[in-house]
């Protein structure tokens, strides 16, 4: 008889996929985690605090400050967050009474030699040492002994945009190792060792690369700090608005720090994509600059006269010299100018005007500048352009037409327009220029809209007052094509517009447009009509987060 | 026990590879290249020898030399010397340096083979500059003797060692301070893990063991690790052992003796340091250098000089370094000498220890000076706690408040007259006038 | 507050190293498979050359090994035996830890100080005497031990140190 035939056998399950994560329990919470972030990023993701001084998500980690002390499940003694290595099913404890006296200890440690300057540091409101010691220290000191100082050290320059007060340094690194790590200038160096330990340079300086400021802001107390900024508001009476910096075509996300409409610097806003955490000095001190005006009202030029007259008036005669021209030269005869400091949607209601005129002369220049250099989270973004939006005004459409001519052609006398519209009269280092100025003054009628007074303003026959940076809000389009907004920190003094809320005027008044627009209705415009704007995501478009100086009490956000 | 470590070091011409020779030397490297040992076979010979580390840490280094891993991806191993003996009360490695060096060169090549080690360096602290140049004329030597170099004695192996001095850091002893003095930074500790057996000095797999250890190996491998393994108070703590007496008794001096030694004979024997000095009596000893918690009198009976003996004792054996204090000595006195030390030499790195050496230091200063409170005994107690346990990268922090901590528990009454007299109890400066705030 | 190491004295002048010191470098460089590793030995034979580190002789080791001279500084202040400033021809180097201490080095620094005129980290006018206290350098054995330049003198006493300030300084 013959055995019965085996069931086939079941084939066996598949293995289940690996997890591209980590499991790691915070007080009892497990939470997936990506398999390549430090403890205390992960805590972040899983909204867990774990305060800290010397971790810094781009510096090397040099478990330190020990302020990030924290239970592991496993291990015997508290141990560095910072320096504990993530693994499936690490378990971490944040709440035991042993964390809550390491932190207090440690806040007790750092507090000791802390001098009291608080009423007089700028640090006051953005220190971490105060947050830290508010939530985790405690309230008195038996600290009765003398408190080390660094008397020479203190309230002096260390380089042309930091000034030092070592005493209230508490030896974190964070400096240091910027210097070292992304500079790449290591400037800075530990001197001495022990309770003595001082952070100084060689032979007293300077701290002077081009990201300086970069160590202020990495400073979590007063001990470094930007000169330009030193006593000049309490930070809590500042408002946060994003922002591009206006110094090249790299555009790092920044914020405008500003207060009853004066602008008192900016801060890095942080976007891994273009320029991370980091601001360079140059562009950083761009901020003084939006707070200058030479021009706050319409003007007229007419024989040898200026006069004043109310924006609208300006631009119904700018109005009347264009139809004027087009009626006997024809749309031809005209000459528009954008700029690579305007925004795309400034940039693209020029065009779109020229478009609706049927004026095939545009264009846009930009100056070539020194190179300007920031170190995005994956390596260096190098931009050469003196401006931040060359290529969106392009983009936008900002090349002559068919038929037309471009500024290089006016400039050099080939080309003659009988109008010249220049969208934004500090277009670049031609409108300072005397022989370029001629050249677009040869013109019958010359208009310009400004903030600052130069060589074309005063050749112009009508000036409107456009805002600053500061005041409006718009879309630059970077090196990388990256499209980020802007957003306007306060209104502008009346009469004072922004360029966009003035070519607006200009096209209804030719025939064109809706006088209700606002930028986010002409961003949708430029979707619909510009290739390659069409599905730009709102995260792009916002760019990075707002950062509070040093960076360390976001939860949540990386 | 007959000398070991210690056996040549009276002789005339001690230092040079003649004499080194003539009386055996070198005759373990060369059995151990005569006759193929492995490398393997070696380490498994200092395994079952049970000989623990003698520069502090007590761990077995057989146990050590296996942590390196087998696959080092192509990395070199380098055996680092551990010559940077800075700890208060230790000078037995000055002594095995200047004395017998070739031991210590012998030691190094040995060890090194069974590491597979092609590069290896004698980190010395800067002071000993008589020590340095004897080692540099040792390895010379041995250059030109071909015992190192390339392809020794026609063995397929080649070693390369260097004298690399330091320049006056005590934290240069912690291992990976030397690893990071190496090369040629501030002598910070590094965060463990990767350990050094892993990941070392140049990024590569490192062993850092001291000085008597590797002279130890010499003889391991010369007399057989069952001897080495009988000589001692027990299985876990073997060989002979170099202890370094000082303080006032009558004879302080390097004594060597079988693992174990009783504390009491070391202090009294006639032998070794044959009692205090003008008929005095013990106050208090510290059984294992500055880092070791103190001992009162009473706790020095029946207490083995030897890991577990002195452990079991609430102290360390540390680096075998007794200082002996007798009753006109100030305890808070001797706590502020020893916190003085810490705040000078801790590398600064991080908080508790930066912060708190300093801070224990002025602490017991004032209260050594007449100045302190009675919330100050509190105070120290509640420092010392709070700066180690895990509260620091290294255990420097640890070390630090050893002294005062015990010293304040076990003296407790010292301390309380201190603040309630404004003078010491006992003393030169006992009947001084009281200082006024 | 303890004496300081933040500033590195200058020498006034380049600080090249000489041909024999230049032919030492050379050989240094050759036991270490990094140029940083290297730095601690070339800072002795710096020190060697002119008795102390001066700020010139820094930047110079700094071109010569490749490192930013910031990182030199560190290690130069880091580590107590670098001289920087010149110090006397005979550098007083008495322990002050736990076993000289009580062998009673304090009285012995006292006794420098007083004979000398000096503090420590001072130098004498004559530039023959610089007083230092320094942490244990393993003669607790020979208590209380200290070292004259490169030469350890243990035990010392009152006495001794007594005839051997007047022998020096009466040495031209």
């Amino acid at each position: 008889m013959s055995a019965n035939p085996e069931p086939p056998k079941a084939p066996a399950p598949p293995p289940p996929p690996a997890k591209d994560t980590f499991t790691v329990i915070f007080d009892g919470r497990p939470v997936e985690v990506p398999k390549n972030l430090n403890l205390i990023d992960a805590a972040k993701l899983a909204g867990v605090e774990i305060p800290h001084f010397c971790y810094h998500p781009r510096l090397s980690v040099v478990g330190q400050c020990r302020m990030c002390l924290v239970e592991i499940e496993g291990m015997p003694k508290i141990q560095a967050a910072c320096t504990t290595p993530l693994k499936d099913g690490l378990s971490v404890k944040t709440t035991t009474e042993k964390v809550r006296s390491s932190r207090a200890a440690t806040m007790e440690f750092l507090l000791i030699n802390h001098p009291l300057d608080c009423p007089i540091c700028d640090q006051a409101g953005e220190c971490t040492l105060q947050d830290n010691s508010f939530g985790y220290g405690q309230q008195l000191s038996e600290y009765d002994e003398a408190k080390r100082q660094y008397p020479t050290f203190d309230r002096t320059p260390i380089g042309p945009n930091v000034i030092a007060d070592m005493t209230r340094c508490i030896q974190c690194t964070r400096c240091i190792r910027f210097c070292q790590e992304i500079a790449g200038t290591s400037e800075l160096t530990f001197l001495d060792r022990g309770g003595r330990t001082l952070v100084w340079t060689h032979d007293g300086g300077p701290l002077a690369n081009e990201w300086s400021a970069c160590a202020a802001d990495v400073c979590p107390v007063g001990a470094l700090t930007v000169r330009q900024f030193r006593f000049r508001s309490r930070v809590w009476y500042l408002q946060k608005t994003p922002s591009i910096c206006p110094g090249c075509n790299i555009g790092c996300n920044n914020s405008i720090e500003a207060r009853e409409n004066v602008v008192y610097r900016f801060l890095p806003r942080l976007n891994p994509d273009v320029n991370d955490y980091w601001l360079c000095d140059h562009g950083r001190f761009l901020s003084e600059s939006l707070n200058l005006r030479d021009v706050s009202k319409a003007t007229w030029r007419e024989a040898g006269a200026v006069r004043d007259l109310p924006v609208p008036a300006a631009v119904d005669r700018i109005a009347a010299e264009i139809r004027g021209a087009i009626e006997t030269k024809g749309a031809a005869s005209i000459f528009f100018l954008g700029s690579a400091h305007l925004s795309n949607e400034e940039n693209f209601l020029l065009r779109k005007l020229a478009d609706h005129l049927g004026c095939p002369n545009r264009d846009v220049v930009v100056d070539r500048g020194k190179p300007r250099k920031i170190k995005s989270q994956k390596g260096w973004i190098t931009g050469e352009e003196a401006a931040p939006n060359f290529r969106g005004a392009r983009e936008m459409g900002l090349t002559p037409g068919r038929g037309g001519y471009g500024l290089e052609a006016v400039l050099s006398g080939k080309s003659a327009p009988d109008v010249v519209i220049a969208a934004d009269a500090e277009f670049g280092a031609a409108a300072d220029d005397p022989a370029a100025v001629a050249a677009l003054r040869k013109a019958k009628f010359l208009a310009v809209a400004a903030r600052r007074s130069n060589a074309l303003t005063r050749a112009a026959d009508v000036v409107l007052p456009a805002a600053s940076l500061a005041e409006k809000d718009g879309t630059f389009t970077n090196l990388q094509g990256r499209a980020q907004k802007f957003e306007r920190a306060f209104l502008s003094k009346p009469p004072v517009r922004a360029h966009w809320e003035l070519l607006l005027l200009l096209a209804t008044a030719l025939g064109w447009g809706d006088p209700d627009w606002t930028p986010a209705e002409l961003r949708a415009r430029i979707a619909e009509e510009v290739p390659g704007y069409g599905d730009r995501p709102e995260s792009e478009l916002d760019g990075g987060r707002l950062l509070k100086k040093g960076d360390f009490a976001w939860k949540g956000a990386l | 026990m007959d000398p070991v470590l210690t056996a040549r070091i009276a002789k005339p011409g001690s230092r040079g590879i003649d004499g080194y020779v003539a009386d055996g030397g070198y005759g373990a490297w060369k059995k151990v290249l005569s006759e193929g040992w492995t490398p393997e076979r070696l380490t498994e010979e200092v395994k079952k020898s049970g000989l623990r580390g003698r520069g502090g840490a007590g761990f077995p280094t057989g146990v050590k030399w296996g942590f390196i891993p087998k696959d080092t991806k192509g990395k070199p191993v380098y055996l680092l010397c551990n010559a940077d003996e800075s700890e208060p009360g230790t000078f037995k490695d000055r002594l095995l340096m200047e004395k017998d060096p070739h031991q210590v060169v012998e030691g190094v090549i040995l060890s090194a083979y069974a590491i597979k080690c092609r590069d290896a360096y004698i980190y010395i602290r800067g002071e000993f500059y008589d020590g340095a140049r004897i080692l540099e004329a040792a390895v010379a030597e041995a250059y030109a003797q071909g015992l190192l170099g390339e392809k020794i004695f026609g063995s397929a192996y080649s070693l390369d060692l260097t004298v690399h001095r330091g320049a006056g850091a005590y934290i240069c002893g912690e291992e990976t301070g030397l690893i990071e003095s190496l090369e040629g930074k501030r002598g910070q500790p590094r965060i463990k893990p990767p350990f050094p057996a892993v990941s070392g000095v140049f990024g590569a797999p490192t062993i850092v063991n001291n000085v008597e250890t590797l002279a130890c190996v010499v003889h391991i491998v010369n007399r057989g690790a069952e001897w080495f393994a009988k000589i001692g108070r027990n299985e876990k703590n073997t060989g002979p052992k170099l202890y370094c007496l000082s303080g006032q008794v009558n004879r302080p001096g390097v004594y060597e003796a079988a693992l174990g030694l009783q504390l009491k004979d070391l202090i009294f024997g006639d032998a070794y340091g044959r009692g205090m000095k003008d008929g005095r009596k013990v106050k208090a000893v510290i059984p294992g250098g500055a880092s070791a918690n103190m001992l009162t009198a009473a706790e020095i009976e029946d207490c083995p000089l030897d890991f577990d003996g002195v452990a079991a004792k609430g102290s360390m054996l540390g680096s075998a370094a007794i200082i002996v204090m007798n009753e006109d000595t100030c305890i808070v006195d001797a706590a502020r000498n020893l916190s003085k030390f810490f705040s000078h030499e801790s590398c600064g790195q991080c908080t508790p220890c930066r912060e708190g050496t300093p801070w224990l230091h002025k602490v017991l200063d004032r209260i050594e000076e007449g100045a302190g409170r009675p919330e100050d005994i509190a105070l120290l107690e509640r420092i010392c706690n709070q700066m180690a346990n895990g509260m620091t990268i290294c255990v420097f922090a640890d070390a630090a408040i050893a002294g005062p901590l015990s010293s304040v528990k076990k003296f407790a009454d010292e301390y309380r007259h201190h603040v309630e007299n404004k003078r010491c109890l006992v003393g030169p400066r006992a009947e001084a006038a009281a200082v006024t705030v | 507050m303890s004496h300081t190491r933040y500033r590195v004295q200058e020498a006034g002048a380049p600080r090249p190293f000489p041909p024999e010191a230049m032919a030492r470098i050379e050989k240094i460089l050759k036991r270490y498979p990094t140029k940083q590793a290297a730095l601690l030995p070339v800072l002795w034979v710096a020190q060697e050359t002119w008795g102390w580190v001066s700020k010139e002789s820094a930047e110079e080791v700094a071109r010569l090994l490749g490192l930013p001279v910031s990182h030199v500084d560190g290690v130069l202040t880091f580590y107590t035996m670098y001289n920087l400033r010149p110090v006397g021809k005979h550098l007083l180097q008495f322990c002050t830890s736990i076993s000289c201490h009580l062998a009673g080095a304090g009285r012995l620094v006292a006794r420098c100080e007083k004979r000398l005129g000096i503090g420590l980290e001072e130098t004498t006018a004559d530039g023959k005497f610089t007083l230092l206290e320094v942490e244990c350098i393993a003669g607790c054995d020979r208590a209380p031990s200290m070292m004259i330049n490169d030469a350890y003198h243990e035990p010392m006493d009152e006495k001794k140190l007594d005839d051997l300030l007047d022998r020096l300084g009466r040495e031209s």
